[in-house]
Parts: C-alpha cells; structure tokens; sequence
C-alpha cells in the first residue's frame, strides 16, 4: 500500500514537472543585430508589454511570443506577471485603440528562433533545451 | 428589423473567420494588420425601457461591429484607423463612423505624440469601453461608461502626448496629456436625450411629457483637454490611477415649438475628474472608480431668457471577478449614479445603482458569451440628463426599479 502511494505520488510529481516550467527552463533569445548581451527583467516585461521598443543600447525591438505551452505560460507569468488569458486582453486593448500592432505568435521552439534569426530586432523565448542556431541568448539580469 | 438585426450580426461574424487568412498582409515588407470585432446583444426588463430599446418586451436592438487597419510605417511611426458602427434602439441606426484614424509618432519610449482623430484616455476603460470581448461584463458600469453617449465621448479630434517612464523601485507611470474638440455623433443619446427631454415629475409619481416645448437639435461639441496618469506600482498587480478632463461644450439647434428660434446651450464649467484603482492576483481581478463632474451651463428659453442650469454628478462602481478556467469567468459589480450630489441621495429620482452579476464564457480564443443580471435601483426620472431612462421610449412614466437580464455575444479577430 505504502509503495503504491509513492509511486501515485511520484507519478504526480512527474507529470507536473512535465506540463509546467520556470524561468530556468526558458531561454530570451533575440536577433543578432541587437547589441545587447543582456537585458534587466524591467526592460523585458516592457518588450513584451509594448511600452518599449528600444533596449539600452538604442536597439529597436518587437516582441515574438510562443502561442501556448509550458514554456509560454511560465514566461508570461514569471517575467510578464500575467496570465496568458490576461496578455492577450492586453494586446487586443492595444490593437483595437490603433496603439500597438498584435506581436507576432508563432506556435512551436523551431519556428520562433527561425524568425527570430531572420528579423531585425526580434526578441523570443524557448524552452532552454532549445536548439538556438542564428540567435543570440540574452542573459536576463 | 430583429430579423435584419440577427442576420446582419450573423454575418458579420461569421464574414471575417471565412477570410482569416486574408487579414494579415505585407506591403513593402511592412506588415498591415487588419482587426475587426461584432457584437449582439437581447436586453429583457420587467418594467422600463432601458437605452431606447424596448426591453420591457425583450429586444435585439443592440448591435456593433467594426474594422481596423494599421501598420507601422517605420519603426517609429504608426498609422492606422477604424471604422464603427452601431446601433442600440433609437440611437446610431447603422450610420458608420471613423472610430479613430490617426498617426503615432514615438520618439522615445517616454514621449510620443499622436494626432488625428484618438481615443481619448480618461480611467481604467475609457478608451476601450465599446469593445465587449475586451470585458467580463456585458454591459460596463453605466454610471462611468454610458452606451448610449458613447459617440460623443469616446474620442477627441486632436491629438496626444504619452510616454511611460519606469523608475526602478517606484513601478512604472504612463502619462497621458490630451487636446481637441469633441465629435458630434448625430445619432447618439446626447442629442436625443437634448431633443426629448423636455419633461417634468408628475404629481403621481413617474413624469409629464411637455409638449408645449420642442426643439430640434442638431450639434453638441467644443474643445476638450485634460491628462491621464497610470501608476502600476510596486505592488504586484496593484494600479493606481488619476485623469481630468475639462469640457467646454455647446449645443445648438432650433427651438420648434412654441416659437421657432434657435436654441443654444454652453457650458460655462465642465470638469470631470476620476480616481482608478485595479488589482489582478492570478486569476482574480478587482476594479474601482469613482468620478466627479460637477458643471454649470446656460441655455435660452424659447422667450430668449437665459437661464443656468447647475449640476454636480458623481459616479462610480466597484468590481470583483474571477477566471476559473480559460473558458468561464465570474463576476459582479455594484455601480453607482448620483445625478445631482447636493440632493438626497436616496432619492430614486436622483440616482440609478446598479448590481449586476455576470457569466462569462469564452467558446474559442475569438468567440465569447455572456449572460448577466442587472438590479436596478432608481431611474434618475428628472435628471438633467437621462442617463439610459430616456421620456420618449417611456411614454407611461418610469417605475424607480427594474430587473433586466441582457445576453450577449461577441467577436473578435
């Protein structure tokens, strides 16, 4: 009996570990052309929130996000302090008042650091497991 | 017309999702954004007909959509518009408006300006209180956002300063600075409650239509100005927020009965000024606002004696909802309108409160459904203003309270 309940709750455990992230799992990635090597959580959550659109280095930047998934969620909420539900009202305010356009969303690792390589002052996240060929990680101060 | 109503509401929400793929294209590798929004509404009250719609009989009278295009023309430099329309009862009758058109220059992050026609910023919601799917709420706290003066309040042709300036340990402020003129929305509550108001409280209770004094009234506008300063502070989730906005508004037209003469009303003070609170723990949200808007105007009698009119309302409401899962949210908000502050408050002919509870679902990531209680105290039978209680649509006076359950559904992409 006794056995069976640790492996209920290791079994658990496992597939929470599974479904959810934290901010060590998650790489910021942004374009090479941005001179930045690191950015301050400050600066990040301003990217991300649209109230910045330049780094410290005069770098201008767009915001790429993940559509869904544990790395998404654990980065809105540990970097953004929202709930994804929360973010995208935020934007659709931006975007329906004409103040911000609706930042690109793309759905998996892959395709985030394909466009991320490609496009001028783009700054993402991906899982830290993530291959990230072409950009360049930002140290998140 | 419910049918035309339901079948053009239909349409445009189903329209946009059949062209999805064709509303993000590229122009000289600048990407332009294409955005829309509709909503439908059935308002049912036991007594009262509530926004000139014929809710004691159950209407469909409520519908709005609109469509938006932007792109950013350099990195610096935006431009974009929208175009609305609308309809609610007697008010907008689908004549399409520019919502907001205007360009946005950001030198830096502190400061940008934009100039056009912007959506002014004034509390919490102010410049997004129209977009339903932005809400928990079917209908927002109409002490502080009427629906049926919204064409004439929502934006101002002019332009803004803004910025947002972070300072480490103190959170971040974003500052608004706004100047213009107001836009005259011909089909809205404010001319028409002007036009039709000319009532007084009968002895019996409820109120007599005077028809000995008509007008026709055609103009409502002047220049605008004020400032908006949000401050999310260090406190997780916690917004504190202060605007004020001076008006200094005329309204014009003619007098048609018992003389025809022209008719003008001025402001001679008009200053609102709004205190915002917001907290967000996870999934839980609280709001608060309370406004003050005391003003003086002068309008001419039909025997051209000037008379001055003062009135000093104050409005506000507090709102708690929670998101259970990402398809239903739960709220409430208790909503209050004092027409005149000097005058008894518990008087039901100077104030209307409102308690309202909400469920809201989100069927996808674009469509949402919601389904809400209202229990109105009081009507503000012989306010200046008519505040959603309008004499026209009454023809047999207001009762002082109403229940009234209002459904809607709502679209975005």
């Amino acid at each position: 009996m006794k056995h069976l309940q640790i492996f209920l709750i290791a079994t658990a455990v496992g597939i929470c570990a599974a479904v959810t992230a934290s901010a060590a799992d998650i790489k910021v990635i942004a374009n090479p052309n941005i001179g930045a090597s690191s950015v301050s959580a400050d600066e990040l959550k301003g990217v991300f929130l649209v109230t910045k659109s330049s780094l410290s280095d005069g770098s201008h930047v767009e915001p790429v996000l993940e559509k869904d998934g544990p790395v998404h969620e654990a980065f809105v909420k540990e970097y953004l302090g929202k709930t994804d539900s929360a973010l995208q009202t935020y934007y659709r305010s931006l975007v329906f008042t004409g103040k911000a356009a609706m930042p690109k969303t793309l759905a998996a690792d892959a395709e985030v650091v394909a466009y991320v390589a490609k496009t001028k002052g783009a700054v993402g996240y991906v899982s830290a497991a993530a291959s990230t060929a072409g950009v360049k990680t930002l140290e998140v101060r | 017309m419910q049918v035309k109503t339901i079948v053009l509401a239909a349409a445009l929400s189903i329209g946009p999702s059949l062209l999805h793929a064709q509303f993000d294209f590229r122009i000289d590798s600048r990407d332009v954004q294409v955005h829309s929004f509709a909503s439908q509404g059935l308002l049912y009250s036991n007594n009262n007909n509530y926004l000139t719609m014929d809710t004691s009989k159950g209407s469909l009278a409520l519908t709005d959509f609109g469509v938006n295009v932007s792109t950013a023309v350099t990195d610096k430099f935006r431009v974009g518009a929208q175009l609305y329309d609308y309809n609610m009862g007697l008010l907008g009758n689908f004549h399409p408006q520019l919502d907001w058109a205007y360009g946005d220059y950001k030198f830096k992050d502190w400061l940008g300006i934009r100039a056009g026609k912007v959506k002014t910023v004034q509390g919490l919601s102010h410049d997004v209180q129209d977009m339903e799917f932005l809400h928990t709420w079917a209908l927002m706290p109409q002490s502080v956002y009427p629906m049926d003066t919204r064409g004439d309040t929502i934006a101002h042709i002019g332009a803004d300063l803004y910025g947002d300036i972070g300072i480490r340990k103190l959170g971040s402020f974003s500052y608004t600075f706004f100047g213009g003129t107001r836009p005259n929305d011909a089909n809205g509550g404010y001319l028409y409650g002007v036009d039709t108001m000319s009532h007084v409280p009968a002895p019996q209770g409820g109120f007599m239509y005077i028809t000995g004094q008509t007008k026709d009234v055609t103009y409502y506008g002047g220049p605008i100005y004020g400032a908006d300063l949000h401050w999310a502070t260090p406190v997780k989730g916690l917004l504190l927020g202060a605007s004020y906005m001076f008006q200094d508004i005329t309204t014009t037209g003619t007098y048609t009965k018992p003389v025809v003469v022209p008719y003008k009303l001025t402001t001679v003070k008009d200053n609102a000024t709004n205190f915002y609170v917001e907290y967000v723990l996870r999934n839980l949200r609280f709001a608060g606002e309370y406004r003050a808007e005391p003003k003086i105007v002068q309008l001419n009698q039909p025997s051209g004696v000037l008379v001055q009119g003062f009135q000093d309302s104050r409005s506000g409401y507090v709102s708690l909802s929670y998101r259970f899962t990402k398809w239903l949210e739960l709220g409430s908000y208790h909503s209050r309108y004092i027409d005149n502050w000097p005058v008894t408050h518990s008087d039901p002919r100077n104030h209307i409160f409102d308690q309202v509870f909400t469920a809201r679902f989100d069927i996808d990531r674009y469509v949402d459904f919601k389904i809400e209680g209202h229990f109105m105290d009081g009507a503000c039978i012989d306010g200046v203003l008519d505040h959603g209680f309008y004499a026209a649509p009454n023809p047999n006076g207001l009762a002082p309270n109403m229940h009234m359950l209002v459904v809607r559904v709502g679209y975005h992409m």
